[in-house]
């Protein structure tokens, strides 16, 4: 250890002295060589230490209206190319937009769910800029009058409780798809998702990590998901969005130059896209560089961010300008009053409905509202069952570990909530051990889902005898085959209890209650009559 | 205000166009001539008025969430100056 430590000192000197590190870690043992390796990243960390990640993002929602933002085009995902599509969503010359009411409705939801102030007058503009995937040449958005200002998100990371502040939510529309590889020589165009409503929800820069960035997007995806104005699908791009990011030394107040993601497509690659970019930023500053203010794009596959767009030559220079085509919406209290009577429970009030009127622990919860559709079938298991916490933890345990391994989402699951009641039925009446019903017959009856669980347990043979008559002669039986036992159990040895159990279970080959048969056991060894 | 070449060569990124140097001088006029024109409207005073954007009263002329006026597919390429009978075709933009 000592001699270790010796060579600790003349390594770091040597470091210092500027002498070549191969020259030494060529000849010091292995273990030096990995202390070195542990100082060098410890001095690493020390340096990433020394900054602060100043994080905002704005984060694209698209709603599940049935029609698009501003004309009657259908909005579904996942149509054939260019059939979801209208004079007006191509920009025919001479068509008027029209807003849709329910896109208002979601918006003004969320505002409330987030405790933002509602616009009573919020208008809409134009953000000109030439895609050939944004017919318009300009897409239609809010700037000066966004339908909500303010409000709040709170996130907890790493057990400490954040308020994320929100600058505001404004509705606006999707672009159409740009496809690059299909055809060599040019780009294809589809634009069924051109007018689909998107709300971009802005945050204040109170974000600091990744981590962080990562639990604000999936805290917004699950309130989204509750209050039904999205399905929240990442593989479908119901969720984007794009992070503003810059670094400056600790206790520093002022924000550093910053760079903007675009783009970004799931939680995950949030949290990458930014650790890497914040990491970039430190590197360019200690080699006493500057950042450039520029458009990046995160390439998931290599985790890198690169340049697209640098500011001062090319930046996009919006030239936002009133939308005279679609008159001003005016929200009066009545209206927002309606909104908030309709607005669906929110993840707080289920939770406390949950422990309250459910009696389950916040842990159970939790795990339940992580999921709104989990929560949904809990409900559907209680419609037929009071065993509220055998409910949970068939949910929380079985299901969700078989829903993870075949990589699975509730809604897909196969089994009734009807047919997982009446498998707790079956422990509670004692008519199957509990380790039968979630090891034996759950993992037969999801592959024959139509087959009763009774019928199932019974084909397996795992029907329990509960029948305290039947248990009873097998236990005097056994009773009698030991007088020996018997007697050195009245001796003391109680012991024992465990050897007849064993002899009782194997007799029935397993198939009695065994709780019933324990307590027949004690009471007939212990009554000494 | 005036355009000169810097605010051309802007112009010309942001509209995605390539213009010749002799176009440049041709616009660089013709734009100069249509803001004189307009210039000539600030010599009315128009203090407290507020800027019009809308050319009528009406708000909340909103529309019912349903799907409808869809054209088909055929029918919306039918105009494309370019197209595979499944997308419209552009250069390559990427």
């Amino acid at each position: 250890m000592l001699r270790h430590s010796a060579y600790f000192t003349a390594l770091i000197e040597t470091k210092i002295f500027r002498r070549t590190f191969t020259f030494y870690s060529f000849h010091v043992p292995k273990s030096v060589n990995f202390a070195l390796r542990l100082i060098y990243s410890l001095l690493h960390f020390a340096r990433l230490m020394k900054y602060e990640t100043v994080i905002g993002l704005e984060v694209h929602v698209q709603l599940n209206t049935k029609s698009k933002a501003f004309c009657g085009d259908a909005a579904a995902y996942g149509a054939a190319p260019n059939t979801h599509i209208s004079a007006i969503s191509m920009a025919h010359p001479g068509t008027l937009p029209r807003v849709n009411e329910r896109a208002i409705e979601y918006a003004v939801r969320l505002g409330l769910a987030l405790g933002c102030d509602i616009t009573r007058d919020t208008r809409f503009d134009r953000k000109n800029y030439f895609y050939a995937d944004s017919p318009k040449g300009f897409q239609t958005t809010q700037d000066s009058h966004p339908i909500c200002v303010g409000g709040k998100l709170d996130i907890e990371v790493g057990g400490e409780q954040k308020t994320i502040r929100l600058h505001h939510i404004h509705l606006e529309e999707d672009a159409g798809k740009s496809i690059h590889d299909i055809n060599p020589k040019h780009s294809l165009i589809d634009l069924n998702r051109a007018g689909v409503p998107l709300l971009e929800i802005v945050t204040e820069p109170d974000l600091r990590s990744g981590e962080e960035a990562y639990v604000f997007i999936t805290e917004l995806r699950k309130l989204v998901r509750y209050l039904d104005i999205s399905d929240g699908n990442m593989q479908e791009g119901s969720i984007r969005c794009d992070c503003n990011i810059s670094i400056r030394p600790k206790g520093e107040t002022k924000l550093g130059t910053r760079c903007e993601i675009k783009n970004v497509n799931s939680m995950r690659n949030a949290k990458r896209a930014i650790e890497y970019e914040a990491k970039r930023q430190i590197k360019v500053i200690e080699k006493g560089g500057t950042i450039d203010q520029e458009t990046r794009s995160f390439d998931a596959q290599v985790g890198h961010t690169n340049n697209v767009l640098r500011s001062k030559e090319n930046a996009h220079d919006y030239r936002y300008f009133p939308e005279p085509d679609l008159s001003p919406v005016l929200l009066t209290d009545e209206y927002i009053d309606t909104v908030q009577k309709n607005m669906p429970k929110l993840p707080n009030e289920i939770k406390q409905e949950l422990q309250l009127v459910y009696g389950l622990s916040d842990y159970d919860a939790n795990v339940l509202l992580e999921d709104k559709d989990m929560v949904f079938f809990y409900k559907e298991i209680t419609q037929h069952t009071k065993n509220y916490k055998a409910a949970a933890n068939w949910l929380t345990n079985v299901i969700k570990s078989y829903l993870n391994e075949n990589n699975l989402s509730i809604d897909q699951f196969a089994l009734s909530p009807k047919t997982i009641a009446n498998l707790i039925g079956m422990v509670d009446d004692n008519k199957l051990s509990n380790a039968a019903a979630s090891q034996k017959v759950f993992p037969e009856l999801v592959k024959q889902p139509d087959t009763s669980p009774l019928e199932l347990a019974g084909q397996l043979n795992l029907l329990q005898d509960s029948d305290a008559g039947s248990i009873e002669a097998l236990v005097d039986r056994i009773i009698a085959k030991f007088p020996d036992k018997v007697k050195a159990y009245r001796n003391g040895k109680k012991g024992l209890l465990g050897m007849f159990m064993g002899e009782v279970m194997k007799a029935s080959g397993g198939k009695v209650n065994p709780k019933v048969a324990n307590q027949l056991l004690r009471e007939k060894l212990d009554n000494k009559t | 205000m005036k355009i000169d070449k810097p605010l051309i060569s802007r112009l010309e990124v942001l509209a995605k166009l390539k213009l010749s140097e002799a176009e440049k001088e041709e616009f660089a006029d013709d734009l100069n001539n249509i803001l004189q024109m307009v210039e000539k409207l600030q010599e009315v005073d128009t203090e407290g008025v507020e800027p019009l954007v809308y050319i009528n009263e009406e708000v909340n002329k909103l529309r019912a969430d349903q799907v409808e006026g869809m054209v088909s597919r055929a029918e919306a390429l039918k105009n494309a100056p370019d197209q595979d009978e499944t997308y419209f075709k552009t250069p390559k933009v990427i």
